[in-house]
């Protein structure tokens, strides 16, 4: 059963509207999401780009001690209250052995439906977990078949979303791997897709390198097979599967770029091993890293102060 | 990993299971084993120095507790993993030690997941390709039984120290125990001190009254089992006369767990999945508890821990539903004892001000 709370059979999805919160997961999946509900006919509804609004409400909503991102998410889940009849929450455990997700990814679903026990939405979820043998396509067609609709159906949406996503992913890495070609100014910028994207907190960072006229390049996006083989050699036992892109994609590329700046939020608990594994022995550090943690805290001022240096040492590097 | 007949094999300090690995180590793999000091705030600044900083508070104790065993002398680690970030320490702590400069053998288990139980089985013999099959088997058998003996023991003296007439008689019978199977050789040595163990823990005079208050602790497989890290919260408890429960320790959540799906069928009102690798037990304890009418939880963990931060908002509405007051303990690296103390004794008022009201 994918349903937490169940609806009220077949003829919901008519007015079934499932609302989709921008965080976490919703960059990395947004084209599958979106495709396979619309081959469905069911409707969707984006939450709005975060705003100060969406972090106080999520932090308000959140433990006290959960990341940033996970607050963010929560924010999100409380503006689409009231516009959706449910609320997509995917449980994604793994994908296979070394293939994990963060445990809040596996939490999500609960989390979400005891925190928002007071709202009317549901929570629709599905649950990608190996060790049940539930790969994503299985576990979003058995979501799609518990709201009423054909195996069939469900399967050919699967197959229009998944091939969508994928394309998607292609078209990312191979316009991203274009700029490592680029003259000029380069740096990786590494961190979580749901960090990079955000509007609030990825975004300025982003804008401010790029006004200084640094070529600015995502490890997130990149031929993913290529990077998890990558990380695989860089550090043996690292599980987490979105940690794994990115250290492959450092290791692919650190030499062609003049610096790294490895991106995370307060407090990530992936990123706090992995970050000090990567300067403690990896390769990567022949070429200058910069750590940053964005908190909630964060002025603009002490972060562009710390960005222009680092530019300004890369700059000087690079004249020599 | 490096061929060597002698082997002096230490393991990271956790709880009071040194023991077992220790009866492990001699008995089945016939090789040295090398036991650490006990932990000490100088084992966690070591840790603190060289571990990185947002990590949570195990990684620090266990590296600390890791460079402790090499200075004692030991040329072998076994790490062991688990499925939060507990999977990773092996290999970064490794990692930071090799930095350091020491030199030792290393036996990661998490390089070993393979899907395969028995794959861990064959890495442990790597530490001694000559050992016999059958003493290895009979040591993991003892060991096993020493460590369920070990988790029993600790159950029943934090249940009932706070209640003898005669303080400190609870304490020197565990201590023997303890000693006991620090000298254990051979299987029945081991049930010579439980048994005697068990035997004088029931002939020493407790006074309980009625209703004597009840406190269930539960949280973060590390922290709520290792008394160092927690700063002896269930003694404190236990000394301020409460019954201080626990099921969280290793043969509850490893030897004898019910299953996920037994144990989520019970908090199904509150859970539709597994949340995290302890996750599931601790919701359904909490409920447990509250339903045999506990006065109070006690939730540890430490800071930053993921899947434990990921509970309290179940935790928290458990309170709501059952009227059972809920204490959350954070331990992070800087924790000195004094504020601890201060909020389990309010939290030890009010629990007991809610008893003489409800009684």
């Amino acid at each position: 059963m994918n349903m937490i709370k169940m609806p009220g059979r077949e003829n919901t999805t008519d007015e079934m509207v499932v609302g989709l919160p921008r965080a976490l997961l919703y960059f990395r999946y947004r084209v599958l999401w979106e495709t396979f509900f619309r081959e469905l006919g069911v409707k969707t509804t984006v939450s709005p780009e975060t705003n100060l609004e969406i972090m106080r409400k999520g932090a308000e909503r959140s433990a006290s001690e959960m990341c940033m991102a996970m607050k963010i998410y929560m924010g999100h889940v409380d503006a689409l209250r009231g516009k959706c009849t449910h609320v997509l929450v995917p449980r994604i455990l793994d994908f296979g052995i070394r293939r994990v997700m963060c445990t809040n990814f596996e939490a999500l679903p609960d989390l979400v439906s005891n925190i928002f026990r007071d709202s009317s939405f549901k929570v629709l979820s599905y649950d990608v977990d190996s060790g049940k043998r539930k790969d994503e396509k299985r576990a979003m067609i058995e979501m799609a078949t518990g709201l009423g609709f054909s195996g069939k159906n469900s399967a050919h949406a699967y197959k229009v979303a998944s091939r969508a996503q994928e394309e998607a992913n292609a078209a990312a890495a191979r316009r991203t791997e274009a700029l490592y070609h680029k003259d000029g100014l380069k740096l990786i910028l590494a961190g979580h897709s749901y960090v990079l994207d955000d509007e609030y907190i990825g975004k300025p960072v982003f804008q401010k390198l790029e006004k200084m006229g640094v070529t600015v390049i995502r490890a997130d996006q990149v031929d993913r097979k290529q990077a998890l083989r990558e990380s695989e050699k860089a550090s043996p036992t690292l599980k987490w599967e979105l940690s794994r892109e990115i250290v492959g994609s450092l290791v692919m590329h650190y030499p062609q770029v003049d610096g790294i700046i490895l991106l995370a939020v307060y407090p990530c608990a992936l990123d706090s091993m992995v970050n000090d594994m990567l300067i403690h022995k990896n390769s990567i550090t022949k070429v200058p890293v910069l750590q940053m943690t964005l908190d909630d805290q964060t002025g603009s001022a002490g972060l562009d102060t710390r960005l222009e240096s680092f530019v300004d040492i890369l700059e000087m590097r690079k004249g020599e | 990993m490096g061929e060597k007949k002698n082997r002096k094999i230490a393991f990271p300090m956790v709880a009071r299971y040194n023991e077992v690995v220790r009866y492990f180590v001699e008995q089945g793999l016939k090789q040295t084993y090398i036991m650490q000091p006990p932990m000490t705030r100088h084992t966690l600044n070591l840790g603190v120095k060289y571990a990185p900083d947002m990590v949570c508070t195990p990684f620090k104790t266990i590296l600390g507790s890791m460079i402790e065993a090499l200075e004692a002398g030991a040329d072998t680690l076994i790490m062991v993993f688990g499925y939060c970030r507990l999977g990773y320490y092996g290999e970064l702590a490794e990692t930071i030690l090799r930095d350091l400069g020491y030199e030792f053998d290393y036996l990661n288990l998490a390089e070993y997941t393979t899907g395969k139980s028995k794959d861990y089985l064959k890495a442990l013999r790597k530490l001694n390709p000559d050992a016999k099959a059958v003493p290895l088997g009979k040591a993991g058998i003892d060991g096993l039984k020493m460590l369920e003996r070990i988790d029993t023991i600790e159950s029943l003296y934090y249940q009932n120290c706070g209640f003898e007439i005669t303080k400190g008689q609870y304490r020197k019978a565990f201590d023997r125990f303890m000693d006991d199977m620090s000298k254990a050789q051979k299987g029945s040595d081991i049930d010579e001190g439980y048994d005697r163990c068990r035997e004088t823990f029931d002939s020493i005079p407790v006074d309980k009254g009625p209703f004597p208050l009840k406190v269930g602790v539960l949280g973060e497989y590390f922290t709520v089992m290792d008394e160092f890290s927690n700063i002896d919260l269930e003694q404190t408890l236990a000394d301020l006369g409460v019954e201080v429960h626990r099921w969280m320790n290793v043969s509850n959540r490893n030897l004898h767990y019910p299953g996920e799906k037994n144990l989520n069928a019970r908090i199904r009102e509150y859970c539709t999945y597994e949340m995290g690798p302890t996750s599931t037990a601790n919701i359904w304890y909490a409920k447990d508890c509250a339903e045999r009418g506990y006065d109070g939880l006690i939730h540890v963990k430490s800071a930053g821990c993921t899947p434990e931060i990921d509970i309290i908002p179940v935790l928290q509405r458990i309170g709501e539903d059952y009227k059972i007051p809920i204490l959350y303990l954070t331990y992070d690296s800087q924790d000195g004892s004094a504020g601890f103390q201060t909020r389990i004794e309010a939290f030890y008022d009010m629990i007991e001000m809610r008893k003489k009201v409800i009684h």
